[in-house]
């Protein structure tokens, strides 16, 4: 384990999911509206408007700043915040897909190079060269989300790699074709939105209800069969996830969330085919771009959640601790090893008074082995989000020793919480700390003694 | 737990899907690649700001177009660190990543800043159409962003070579420093020996300018001597000064590491100074040293970027840690994904290439 670090208040769970919504827009945008943008220059061309050909090469300009600003800036600081919270986890990840990752860094330069070309050149070269140019952007970027699709799905689903270890295996899972196909219909659906947009800044006549309607169209055939596939992806989702969406209030309510809001989206658009061009003023636009953002979060959400406890399911539990035995990797479960010879004596980074508990340092031993088993999905401050402190008050637990006997089963009871990895003396200790954090805890703080040898 | 077991227990127990030395050759090349770019991007605002605030037609002329590179060259630049940041965490995870949580804000911070950076360049580029010597300040504030991120890049790279520091940092006042507050250890001078080869690269990027417009139809032969003498002018001063830098920081390298004895320290400043002469030379006819000298510059990046790995093994290897013996799990269907998608990938982009190259320079010809 690496040295663990907390984000106050929200935790550090919600700031990888809050960086991967403000990605997606970015993201999905970069690879689907060069699509459009494709579409609208060819119908340009053969209909010599210029303004249309002018209405992309702003479009594109947006992109250009949007997606690699915002784009690949978000995407690293996916990656950079993983590397904070729980680079344990990313290590697996990288460990596993870095040639996929490398192969999909291959289309970044493609699409960096292309957009740039296509922009300067705008214009100034044949269109056939600039359209074709246009094209070699499209499917560079629509090829990265191929690749990138199987690692996220496989963070959903491992499939067959759990068994075999193989980097295809674990690509080419379960969720990996729905996931795709719904991805590549956001991936319209947000272009459509976006070309909306753009399309409210334009002067009132022909070529802007143009661009609305064939924006309303992307949009709305993105969400409707978007929808389909997302039927498709949930169904493919194994029982645990189905099990903590209905049985977590809050990943319940996201989803409720994210299913309205792709209503709200698929009226809007309608209403743009059908005429209605004024509602691509920015005014109302913009804030469009808002619901749909909002929509992305709840999706995102219930991602997070479903996976639960796992962060590579079958494999590595969210705090970054081995859960299982890995056979043919030949790796073994940290979880059994943590809970026979303890997690202080398994780590480096415990601090070396720490390492074996006695009546002086049993809580700070106890708040690093909370913090280590915990923190990732909850913050030990009594107004954070999920606060272990409120939970552990909500639930009526006051004494020491009720607690300790709680975390035992905890990763039983639970589909959502994993096991508790250390011996039996650190979840004393851990459970002498966890009520000490408990606001207003009346109960008799336990003895030393008591931690030390135990009367369970 | 020592710490020399304790680096090989961190390791990923997953192992690495192919030959250690492989992913240390991709990594020494694209850093190579991302630290030219990074140049490019500080010298280049450096000078656009530099020259916007002096003033004067060709001054203004040369501002305004490094300014608008500034900008493609930062994308780049970002595009191009992704890849060293794959490899390193892969063939160096338990030291990456002891790094960069230790300094948790500083590794978000990294990314803010370079954002800002990003934003504050394209304002500078893009507003100045309107007021050509308004802005300025965008300018300055961009490259002060970026000479942030790179501050905090070079700290956490630093911070990694030194375990035997990080748990005292972990448990400093006798609690558990989970905040990530902190930023530990910077090395001024190896840091200037990565920033100030920026006005070397640049330089040669000027005269390259030169040599590229020269065939147009409407070069102003006036304004491109100009560009040409002042880039190999300052590329020359620069790379004087970089061999000056170079000995400051290799005399603050801890001399245990015997560093002075490696054979890839004296390989690079041997391109360095090899460099040096070319440029010496250069003032004379600018144009045609440009190709030359662009070459010899990366060689010579190369050879600084190698020397930077083999300093990194050697400060690792005070610990007995050896990436060639990282626990193997090869998968050859992945490995050939990647390297048949590499050389596809440099033929796609060839084409979009020759024809921003052939428009710029004037010499498309096309139906
Ligand atoms: C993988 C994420 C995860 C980890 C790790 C985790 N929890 Fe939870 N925990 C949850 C979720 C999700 C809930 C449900 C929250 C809600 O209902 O608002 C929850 C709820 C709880 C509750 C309330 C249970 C109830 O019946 O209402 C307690 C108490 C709790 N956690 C304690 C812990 C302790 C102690 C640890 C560390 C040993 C821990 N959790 C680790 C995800 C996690
Ligand atoms: C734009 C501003 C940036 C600047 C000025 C910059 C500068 C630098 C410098 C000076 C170094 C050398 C550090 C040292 O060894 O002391 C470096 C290394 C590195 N940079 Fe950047 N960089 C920037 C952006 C990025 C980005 C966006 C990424 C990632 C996507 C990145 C990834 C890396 C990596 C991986 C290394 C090597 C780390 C190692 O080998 O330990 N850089 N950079």
């Amino acid at each position: 384990m690496y040295p663990l670090f907390e984000f106050p208040t929200i935790g550090g769970g919600m700031i990888i999911a809050l960086i991967a919504t403000f990605h997606i827009l970015p993201c999905h945008l970069a690879t689907g509206g060069f699509w459009m943008a494709y579409f609208l220059e060819r119908r340009g061309h053969a209909d010599k408007n210029q303004e249309l050909l002018d209405y992309i090469k702003h479009f594109a300009l947006m992109i250009l700043i949007f997606c690699f600003v915002l784009g690949s800036i978000t995407g690293v600081g996916i990656w950079f915040a993983s590397t904070i919270i729980s680079p344990r986890a990313i290590s697996g990840l990288i460990h596993t897909y870095v040639w996929g990752w490398a192969t999909e860094w291959v289309f970044f330069i493609i699409e960096i190079v292309a957009i740039y070309t296509y922009y300067y050149t705008f214009g100034k070269v044949a269109p056939k060269t600039h359209m074709r140019i246009g094209l070699i952007y499209a499917w560079a970027a629509w090829i990265s989300m191929v690749i990138i699709t199987g690692i996220l799905a496989f963070m959903m689903t491992p499939g067959k790699w759990l068994e075999t270890g193989g980097f295809f295996d674990g690509f080419f899972n379960p969720t990996y074709w729905p996931q795709l196909f719904y991805r590549t219909m956001m991936m319209l659906a947000i272009s459509g939105m976006f070309a909306a947009v753009m399309a409210g800044f334009m002067k009132d006549g022909k070529t802007q209800n143009y661009v609305v309607k064939t924006a309303g169209r992307w949009g709305l055939a993105g969400m409707v069969l978007g929808a389909l596939f997302a039927v498709w992806y949930y169904f493919k989702l194994p029982a645990t996830a189905h099990e903590i969406l209905a049985s977590i209030p809050y990943a319940a309510m996201m989803f409720k969330v994210s299913l309205v809001i792709g209503a709200v989206m698929a009226i809007y658009f309608a209403l743009l085919i059908f005429g209605q061009t004024p509602l691509a003023h920015p005014v109302v636009a913009i804030p469009m771009v808002f619901v749909l953002f909002v929509g992305i979060g709840g999706g995102e959400s219930v991602r997070e959640f479903s996976r639960r406890p796992y962060l590579m399911p079958g494999y590595m539990y969210s705090n970054q601790i081995i859960a299982h035995d890995f056979e043919v990797k030949g790796i073994k479960s940290e979880v059994a090893r943590f809970q026979k010879d303890g997690f202080l004596q398994s780590n480096y980074f415990v601090p070396a008074d720490w390492r074996n508990i006695n009546e002086k340092n049993y809580l700070k031993a106890g708040m690093l082995l909370t913090k280590a088993n915990c923190v990732i999905c909850h913050t030990m401050e009594a107004d954070g989000r999920s606060s272990l402190p409120r939970l552990i008050e909500r639930i009526g637990i006051t004494a020491a020793a009720d607690l300790a006997a709680y975390l035992k089963t905890i990763g039983d009871d639970y589909p959502y919480m994993p096991a508790f990895a250390g011996n039996d003396v650190e979840r004393r200790a851990a459970a002498a700390y966890m009520v000490s954090i408990v606001p207003n805890n009346e109960a008799e703080p336990p003895t030393p003694a008591w931690v030390l040898n135990g009367d369970e | 737990m020592d710490i020399n077991s304790a680096l090989q227990a961190l390791r990923d127990p997953l192992g690495v899907p192919f030959f250690p030395w492989v992913f240390q050759l991709l990594m020494v090349l694209t850093f190579a690649l991302h630290i030219l770019f990074v140049n490019l991007v500080v010298g280049g605002l450096a000078l656009a700001v530099y020259e916007h605030f002096k003033g004067g037609d060709f001054n203004l002329r040369l501002s305004k177009a490094l300014a608008q590179v500034s900008t493609v060259n930062l994308s780049v630049a970002i595009v191009l660190g992704v890849a060293p940041l794959l490899f390193v965490q892969v063939i160096y995870d338990p030291f990456w990543y002891a790094s960069n949580s230790l300094s948790a804000w500083w590794a978000m911070a990294f990314l803010l800043v370079i954002a800002l950076g990003f934003l504050a360049t394209y304002v500078f580029y893009l507003k100045r159409k309107k007021s050509p010597q308004g802005y300025g300040l965008f300018g300055v504030s961009g490259l002060v962003f970026v000479l942030c991120a790179g501050i905090i890049i070079s700290a956490l790279s630093v911070q990694a070579l030194v375990p035997q520091k990080w748990l005292e940092w972990y448990s400093a006042n006798g609690g558990l420093a989970t905040t990530g507050t902190s930023l530990y250890h910077f090395e001024i001078g190896r840091f200037s020996h990565f920033i100030v080869p920026a006005f070397i690269n640049i330089g040669i990027f000027m005269m390259l300018y030169a040599w590229y417009f020269r065939p147009r139809a409407d070069a102003d032969a006036a304004y491109l001597d100009w560009v040409g003498r002042s880039g190999a002018k300052m590329a020359k001063i620069a790379a004087m000064i970089q061999v000056v830098v170079g000995f400051w920081w290799l005399l603050t390298v801890p001399a245990d590491l015997h560093f002075m004895r490696n054979p890839f320290l004296w390989i690079g400043a041997s391109l360095g100074l090899l460099l040096l002469v070319g440029l010496m030379k250069a003032e004379s006819a600018p144009d045609r040293y440009a190709i030359p000298m662009a070459l010899l510059s990366f060689v010579a990046i190369l050879g600084m970027g190698t020397a930077r790995e083999a300093l990194r093994m050697a400060y690792l290897g005070v610990f007995d840690y050896s990436i060639y013996t990282y626990p193997l799990n090869i998968d050859w269907g992945s490995t050939a994904l990647f390297l048949v998608t590499f050389v596809m990938g440099l033929v796609v982009i060839a084409y979009p290439m020759t024809v921003a190259f052939k428009l710029g320079r004037g010499t498309l010809t096309e139906s």
